[in-house]
């Protein structure tokens, strides 16, 4: 039966071990364990659905996923491995009004951090006006001081964002702002694909928000990014090759929005402007959305011994003859411990108070925080500051002593390498686990453009912790993923 | 088109044809198994090795062997030509290669065209040789046939017409004909070789280049090796037969057009004349089909040349900034 008391709603097997804890939100029930009332169809239809129907399509994707190569590639001790993230095809669904709420305040963080590039990389205000301490920006690894100065196009450093929410008891939370090369939209669409298919009725009858347009949506932003003057934008998207985790992602999105899928030795760059090579020669390139990382773009400004970007990009970008997307040195902004402070710039620059909050963090660099760190970690989450997709990253409850003792030192040796948060209970959502409907934790990114304006298309990549109790979505990690439907209510 | 896509989409057209190529012979082989002599059965491993140009990894060939080892042998050869790793050609890495090149411009192909390359890729992937030996081969090879001939009709009526089909054409072309030439070498040699009165060995050339029909609609069943020679050099209506493929090549050079360098471009041009020219003036009653063959293979392989020079790796003199022209 559902969590603790029986309840009508949950006759039947489906739900036998379906449980709810008032600890935790659940995206479909209310704590009573009646439907949400955005997910009454979606509850109802799984009521109906014949278990070898969900079962079957369950596979079906899988087989569809694999013929179609929708991979990610993980990297083990011998070679190169072709993977598909599993993907769950019920979907998780909120409604519309909740939604809006949502975009707004991702719209309105977005603005504050690019505020924030526009001035830590010219006369950084913030620092002088005493918001931010001086070392945190300027001692992190993610500024590039080679990027002072730069004007970035409209002003906008990040024109493509992900950022990650996640839902407790008390409402959404921003976990993380990715402002470098997000990624996962892809897998948005294809995933959408698959869902539409598996649930079809539902979807029919369900106002279900678009995000089949992303790419129609990516290429009119790009467009807007292009160099002044420059009317009809010869557009590429510059990847770091075919082995590359997110190799399919980049594919996908290059024929989406109509450009050429370029590595750097497709590049060329000559007095200031950068080519790529054709069969017909030279062709000027005009806005690039790039792929790659910032220490890999181009060999004379960051890491010498990249073969992955262009010599000269950045001298181009500079002039102003070619736009880069996002702009370079934009990591400084989603660092995990400069993350601490983008409520404070949401004050600063746009006088508003955020709308999505931030996870509280403490950063070790501090010695109280430190202290308190150490005092708690088996309720904390550390982090280590600059590293991403779930590693280097210690989830306090669900670790041993001797994790948490390895933990213990490293935060002595390099506080500021750290930094800790309470561990959410993420909320949960229905997942079908070996033939039954059981509740996993799920997380939330949606991804915001800025060009001439904001936009958002009302979907977002849904990530999943597959593994009961987990907390870690990462797909390199025994995550998967769902769609997420965004619904608009009758009038 | 990018030059590295363009060369991708050129590989992908090799590739192709040199996996269904070696398919082909491969399923006449496996079907010789079943009731030729052993002697015929050697004779056809020394054709596909001489076709391709080089020595079984197992050990060198013989012409003849006892009944119980033919097998045997038979089994390892094939092993060796369809899913040996360090066998750069066979059909298995002939598959990963096209499918590799396919993936780095999936965005340049139609779905489709993906999905059909990448369905008998991972099942190609996973099997091996004890597998489709423990019941009938030649279905194997058979499907390996249809999987590619799929392939070509899907991307025939999926493709947009533009740079890029043209490429993946020009590559299967100019791979069609350099096997095609090197069978021929290969065919003389092993029937010289094996010193027999050698009817059956023309006939099954025939059948393997899809030309038996075309044959016998000429002047009858007598099978006679110039009569076969010429219709596979010189029929212009055989899709095997070497100038159907030369024309081909002219079409495809024609179709897509100038590359970055003028000169290098007529290069190229010129030198698909240069095979024009041998079929046309030096085979009509060559003395040495042989000499010729190897001629014209050389010949396919400066066009090879030619082409990545001209459309893919064509120089160019970049001038990047100098260091220290960032500080400000």
């Amino acid at each position: 039966m559902i969590g603790t008391g029986a309840h009508a709603g949950f006759d039947g097997m489906k739900f036998h071990d379906y449980d709810l804890d008032a600890g935790i939100y659940d995206e479909l029930f209310l704590n009573d364990g009646t439907p949400r009332p955005h997910g009454r169809d979606l509850y109802e239809t799984l009521l109906e659905a014949p278990d070898e129907y969900m079962n079957a399509v369950g596979e079906w994707v899988t087989r569809s996923f694999t013929h179609e190569g929708i991979t990610f590639t993980v990297y083990g001790d011998d070679e190169a491995d072709e993977r598909i993230i599993p993907i769950d095809c019920i979907p998780r669904v909120m409604g519309g009004s909740e939604w809006r709420g949502l975009a707004r305040g991702l719209e309105q963080r977005l603005a504050a951090l690019n505020a924030f590039l526009r001035d830590i990389y010219g006369p950084a205000r913030i620092v002088t006006d005493g918001v931010i301490p001086p070392d945190m920006i300027f001692g992190c690894p993610q500024y590039r001081v080679e990027m002072r100065g730069f004007e970035a196009p409209r002003g906008i450093w990040v024109a493509v964002c992900g950022t990650d929410l996640v839902r407790t008891v008390d409402g959404f939370r921003v976990l993380e702002d990715n402002l470098r090369v997000p990624s996962g939209v892809s897998y948005m669409i294809a995933i959408r694909k698959a869902t539409k298919s598996a649930m079809r009725r539902l979807y029919r009858r369900s106002r279900v928000g678009a995000v089949e347009n992303y790419g129609l949506v990516l290429r009119q932003t790009l467009r807007e990014m292009a160099p002044e003057g420059c009317d009809d934008p010869t557009l590429a998207l510059i990847t770091p090759g075919v082995y590359n985790s997110a190799f399919y992602e980049h594919m996908f999105l290059a024929r989406q929005i109509g450009a050429e899928l370029v590595e750097g030795r497709d590049l060329v760059v000559e007095d200031g402007y950068v080519y790529m090579r054709t069969t017909t020669g030279l062709r000027r390139v005009d806005v690039i959305y790039r792929r790659i990382d910032d220490d890999f773009l181009d060999p004379l400004v960051f890491r010498p011994d990249s073969l992955l970007g262009a010599p000269g990009l950045l001298h181009a970008a500079r002039l102003g003859n070619v736009s880069v997307v996002n702009a370079p040195g934009t990591g400084v902004a989603d660092d995990k411990s400069v993350y601490a402070f983008v409520p404070d710039m949401i004050r600063y620059y746009l006088a508003e108070e955020p709308i999505i909050p931030n996870v509280d963090t403490y950063l070790c660099r501090r010695p109280e925080d430190l202290e308190y760190t150490l005092d708690n970690l088996e309720h904390l989450v550390v982090k280590r500051v600059g590293e991403s997709g779930g590693y280097g990253m210690l989830v306090g409850p669900h670790a041993d002593a001797e994790e948490r003792n390895r933990f213990a030192s490293l935060l002595r040796e390099d506080p500021a390498g750290f930094v800790a948060q309470p561990t959410l209970a993420l909320s949960r959502a229905p997942c079908l686990i070996d033939g039954r409907l059981e509740p996993r934790h799920v997380d939330l990114r949606p991804f915001i453009l800025s060009g001439s304006e904001t936009r958002i298309v009302p979907g977002a990549f849904c990530r999943i912790a597959l593994r009961k109790g987990s907390l870690v979505v990462n797909s390199s990690q025994g995550g998967g993923a769902k769609d997420f439907w965004v619904l608009e209510e009758a009038e | 088109m990018l030059a590295r896509s363009a060369e991708s989409l050129y590989w992908i057209g090799r590739y192709l044809e040199r996996a269904a190529h070696l398919a082909r012979l491969m399923r006449q082989q496996t079907e010789s198994l079943v009731d030729s002599p052993v002697r015929d059965i050697y004779f056809g491993w020394h054709r596909i090795y001489g076709a391709l140009g080089r020595q079984p990894h197992p050990g060198p060939l013989d012409t003849e062997a006892d009944e119980q080892y033919t097998l045997a042998d038979s089994f390892t050869l094939a092993d060796d030509l369809t899913f040996e790793p360090t066998t750069p050609d066979s059909i298995r890495n002939c598959f990963a290669q096209a499918r590799e090149n396919a993936r780095q411009v999936r965005h340049r192909i139609s779905a489709q065209m993906w999905t059909s390359l990448n369905r008998p890729y991972l099942r190609l992937r996973d099997i091996e040789i004890q597998n489709i030996w423990a019941s009938t081969p030649e279905q194997f090879y058979a499907a390996v046939e249809a999987d590619i001939d799929t392939f070509r009709g899907v991307s025939s009526s999926t493709m947009y017409r533009d740079q890029g089909w043209h490429f993946i054409r020009m590559g299967s072309l100019l791979e069609r004909a350099e096997l095609v030439a090197s069978l021929l070498s290969a065919q003389i040699a092993a029937v010289r070789l094996f010193d027999v009165p050698a009817d059956a060995y023309w006939t099954s050339l025939l059948r393997l280049l899809h030309a038996f029909e075309a044959y016998q609609q000429g002047d009858g069943l007598e099978v006679d090796p110039n009569r076969v020679l010429e219709l596979i050099v010189s029929n212009p209506q055989l899709p095997d037969s070497l100038s159907m493929s030369v024309l081909g090549l002219h079409r495809e050079l024609s179709a897509i057009g100038q590359g970055p360098d003028r000169t290098a471009t007529s290069q190229a041009r010129t030198q698909a004349d240069h095979l024009s020219d041998l079929l046309r003036s030096a085979w009509p009653g060559t003395a040495d089909p042989e000499g010729l063959f190897a001629e014209f293979r050389d010949a396919i392989r400066r066009l090879h040349d030619l082409v990545t020079e001209t459309y893919f790796d064509y120089p160019v003199m970049a001038r990047p900034p100098r260091l220290g022209q960032f500080d400000q």
